[in-house]
């Protein structure tokens, strides 16, 4: 066990009488039972059973009543052949932390397993945070720790990682963030004897000149290659209230977006080349019900490992989406079109689908299909059909059964059952409850 | 400087820091833990029962509104406004797609959701290698750093 299992371990012990009276507990468990059986031209047909277990603890309002503790995670194993590559069973503790909210300036301390999303952090981390808001509308984050480590051994994270995030803000006007990620030993190569630092930058803005239009986005700066990372931003308006518009710019230079990230050791990205898109979406709420969006987008990519991975593709489509009887019946219709640049392929994609959640029964059907340009493994196209009912057999406890059916150019047949028992209890009424 | 003046130094300059720490923070209430009233499904619209400005976020309550365009890009909001999101997810919601090692694809886990925008719907595999040349960049914001066991069963 590592020091951070250590002292998690001590912490629940010493916080054990506490948690005992703790006066609101959460607690979701999902249990999964999927059947499959693959059938791939050339191959011995296989079957699938694996059975995955993921559990989800809240445990609020302990001791002072500003403490909480957060459990997540999950474990499968195979009933049948292998599911995956890896062995027949498997499991991630994907967070485990105390979080401590004091009751002004949006203060927290968290300590543990968790998720850091700050500025251009989006790690998860064995560590401690801490953020709150000061006055004259500043803020000020810090985190530090070690990165969680995947679980390939040739695929490691550095030994430790540390970071935070200022901002200032002017209220309904603006906020400008400046971001920072210093990890320290980065396993450059499988051996491990070559080891780096990753640095990043990062400065972020949303911007409200007036209230139909917000500017949203950040720029990453890589300071151990010495060049820009990405440019992301979002341009939205909203001249009425059923008519929304955005447009969108990103960018990204994959040599300073990667430099000393354990990624390379898969595509080696950071090898150079860029990828910069633009594109925008229209919004139209026909009536409360009905939503349409039309959405485009232009891809221009510049690869320096082939010439062949240059090119414009485009991207675009529409969706159309209709809620009824107070959100119970949703359902859906889209069409998109990605056309390709001159070595790559193109493909349209057309999908359907309906739900009705009664309350007590809740049932859906969904239809995607793919339309090839070039034929792929001697096939033009591709679909699935998925089908689902379940029964609530109490408030907080759903059962139900998914049945999905498809073909595609790597599968001649492949059918899917799932059985699903979904327990989600919270103590109080609160929120989504998601 | 011997251990003890050294030890004490520090406490005093401890406790000095906390304090003037203290009085930099705002004394405004912070988010509560919870939304107060419970939300039913679908997508919801916070300027339908809120006009004023979030507290804390000092931004109009419309501005998270789950709009096609919000739930596309919400990484540009979850990135500055993560205590707002837990006012009503909880992390795990964030894990159905965002972890370091996924066990189920997001669709297939929630089978039964297909309202929900999610990644990767049917033939996937097929489509990565259309997707992944006209945009990897999208592909590597989820894969190779984290959650790359499916990735690294082809490409070595």
């Amino acid at each position: 066990m590592n020091k951070i299992g250590q002292f998690l371990s001590l912490a629940l012990v010493a916080l054990l009488p506490s948690l005992a009276c703790a006066a609101d507990l959460g607690l979701n468990s999902t249990t999964l039972f999927r059947f499959e059986q693959r059938a791939v031209p050339g191959f011995a047909r296989q079957t699938v059973v694996p059975a995955t277990q993921f559990l989800r603890m809240d445990l609020e309002k302990i001791a002072d009543g500003n403490l909480s503790l957060h459990l997540y995670g999950w474990e499968r194993m195979d009933l049948a052949d292998r599911s995956t590559a890896d062995g027949s069973n498997d499991g991630d503790l994907a967070y485990g932390y105390l979080n401590y909210r004091f009751p002004t300036a949006n203060a927290e301390l968290k300590g543990g397993r968790f998720m850091v999303r700050e500025g251009v952090a989006a790690e998860q981390i064995d560590g401690v945070s801490a953020r709150a808001d000061l006055r004259k509308g500043f803020s000020l984050a810090l985190f530090g720790g070690a990165p969680v480590q995947l679980d390939r051994d040739t695929h490691g994270k550095g030994d430790y990682i540390a970071g935070g995030r200022g901002s200032y803000r002017l209220k309904g006007k603006m906020e400008l963030g400046l971001s920072g990620l210093h990890e320290g030993g980065v396993r450059l190569n499988s051996a491990g004897n070559s080891k780096g630092d990753r640095q990043l930058l990062g400065g972020d803005i949303w911007l409200a000149p007036h209230r139909l239009v917000e500017l949203n986005g950040h720029t990453f700066y890589n300071s151990a290659s010495d060049g820009i990372a990405e440019h992301s931003y979002l341009l939205a308006f909203k001249p009425t209230k059923v008519i929304s518009a955005s447009a969108i710019y990103n960018e990204q230079r994959f040599k300073n977006y990667f430099t000393n990230s354990n990624v390379r050791s898969l595509f080696n990205p950071d090898n150079g080349g860029d990828v910069k898109s633009f594109g925008g979406n229209l919004g139209w709420t026909i009536a409360v019900p009905l939503e349409l969006t039309a959405d485009y987008r232009h891809y221009n990519r510049t690869s320096l490992v082939s010439s062949d991975n240059n090119g414009n593709s485009d991207r675009y489509g529409l969706d159309a989406r209709l809620t009824l009887l107070d959100r119970k019946l949703r359902s859906g219709l889209a069409y998109h079109r990605s056309d390709g640049a001159n070595s790559f392929n193109s493909y349209s994609e057309l999908r359907g689908y309906c739900l009705y959640d009664s309350g007590r029964y809740v049932n859906s059907l969904d239809a995607i299909a793919q339309f090839y340009k070039n034929s792929i493994f001697n096939k033009k196209e591709a679909f699935e059909l998925i089908a689902s009912s379940g029964y609530r057999i109490l408030q907080d406890l759903l059962l139900s059964g998914e049945i999905a059916y498809s073909r595609n150019p790597q599968f001649s047949d492949d059918l899917r059952g799932v059985l699903k028992l979904t327990y989600n209890y919270a103590d109080t009424s609160k929120g989504a409850k998601k | 400087m011997n251990g003890a003046k050294f030890c004490i130094f520090s406490m005093l300059a401890a406790a000095a820091l906390a304090i003037s720490a203290c009085s930099l923070f705002s004394s405004e209430a912070s988010l509560p833990a919870w939304h107060a009233e419970e939300l039913g499904e679908g997508r919801p619209i916070c300027a339908e029962c809120h006009e004023d400005q979030i507290r804390g976020t000092l931004k109009p309550f419309a501005s998270f509104n789950h709009s096609r365009d919000f739930i596309k890009n919400h990484r540009l909001y979850a990135a500055r406004e993560a205590q707002l999101c837990a006012s009503c997810h909880k992390s795990s919601f964030c894990n159905d797609c965002h972890a370091n090692q996924l066990e189920i694809k997001p669709s297939i886990k929630l089978g039964n959701r297909p309202d929900r925008e999610l990644i990767h719907r049917g033939d996937y595999l097929t489509l990565h290698k259309i997707d992944g040349k006209i945009d990897p960049g999208s592909c590597y914001k989820c894969h190779g750093r984290t959650n790359n066991d499916k990735c690294v069963v082809c490409h070595r």
